[in-house]
């Protein structure tokens, strides 16, 4: 076993997990995660244990990746809640201020690599249920005041943290239900 | 003998960059499909330099499974841009 590449190889798998660990998109670290599955089986094969090299690889490569994805995938996404009429609305382009504000709510999430899912409910007190039954984290819905066409509820504390100091639409009020326990 | 594998070692590198410098996520897919593919040709190698074909057959289903397991982490992804 004195063969130098082996020193080269070796140093590839601190590379890798640095470059993981520096990685802050959690779906870019899902990658690099099955860069490193790789490299690692390369160095298991290398340094002679085949039997460890293909566990790494069907399991550490495939099912680690598999189960983090959809680990991934199921909690970042900000589940908003509306009103079905006006989804349907916002699909036809009718609504301009819907729109602009999805789209700020869009723009906001990103940055903290979350994803928009929109939820129609049939009207608002199906809507407000959701809300207190926690199945939704926020709503938009329309309100009476006329400066003010529409307003935003959420119930989590940290997204009302947030959107207090970023969403400045002036076409939205912003509102935080705390949940009763 | 050992150069060859000293030379794949130095082409490995090159995905090994593009996957840390590029911030679009289907570059760093290509780059891990690039590495994972080297990395079993290289086990390949190592297997037939050492003429030991337990390693051997690690490399080729490592190199087949791969394929697989990059296909399913793809169309996840590709299903969260309809999000």
């Amino acid at each position: 076993m004195n063969d130098s590449y082996i020193y080269v190889i070796a140093a590839l798998l601190p590379l890798t997990s640095l470059m993981l660990v520096l990685q802050s998109n959690p779906y870019h670290a899902l990658v690099v995660r099955g860069i490193v599955g790789a490299v690692a089986a390369l160095v298991y094969a290398v340094l002679g244990a085949a039997d460890v090299a293909l566990t790494e690889a069907l399991v550490g490569t495939m099912l680690a990746i598999m189960l983090y994805a959809v680990a991934v995938r199921s909690s970042l996404v900000m589940r908003l809640g509306v009103v079905a009429e006006s989804e349907a609305v916002v699909k036809a382009e009718g609504d301009r201020d819907l729109q602009d504000i999805l789209d700020h709510l869009r723009s906001i999430v990103a940055k903290r690599h979350l994803k928009l899912e929109l939820v129609s409910y049939p009207n608002e007190k199906a809507l407000q249920q959701a809300l207190i039954a926690k199945e939704i984290h926020a709503t938009c819905l329309k309100s009476e005041i006329e400066s003010q066409p529409y307003q935003t509820t959420t119930r989590v504390r940290h997204l009302y943290d947030i959107f207090q100091q970023e969403l400045t639409l002036p076409v939205t009020g912003l509102a935080y239900l705390s949940a009763e326990d | 003998m050992n150069l060859i594998l000293i030379i794949m070692l130095a082409i490995l590198l090159i995905p090994l960059y593009e996957a840390w410098q590029d911030d679009n996520i289907w570059q760093k897919v290509l780059a891990f499909s690039s590495i994972a593919s080297k990395t079993s040709i290289m086990i390949l190698i190592v297997s037939i330099l050492r003429d030991d074909w337990m390693i051997g057959v690690v490399g080729v289903i490592i190199l087949s499974v791969g394929n697989a397991a990059l296909m399913l982490l793809a169309h996840i992804i590709k299903r969260l841009n309809d999000l």
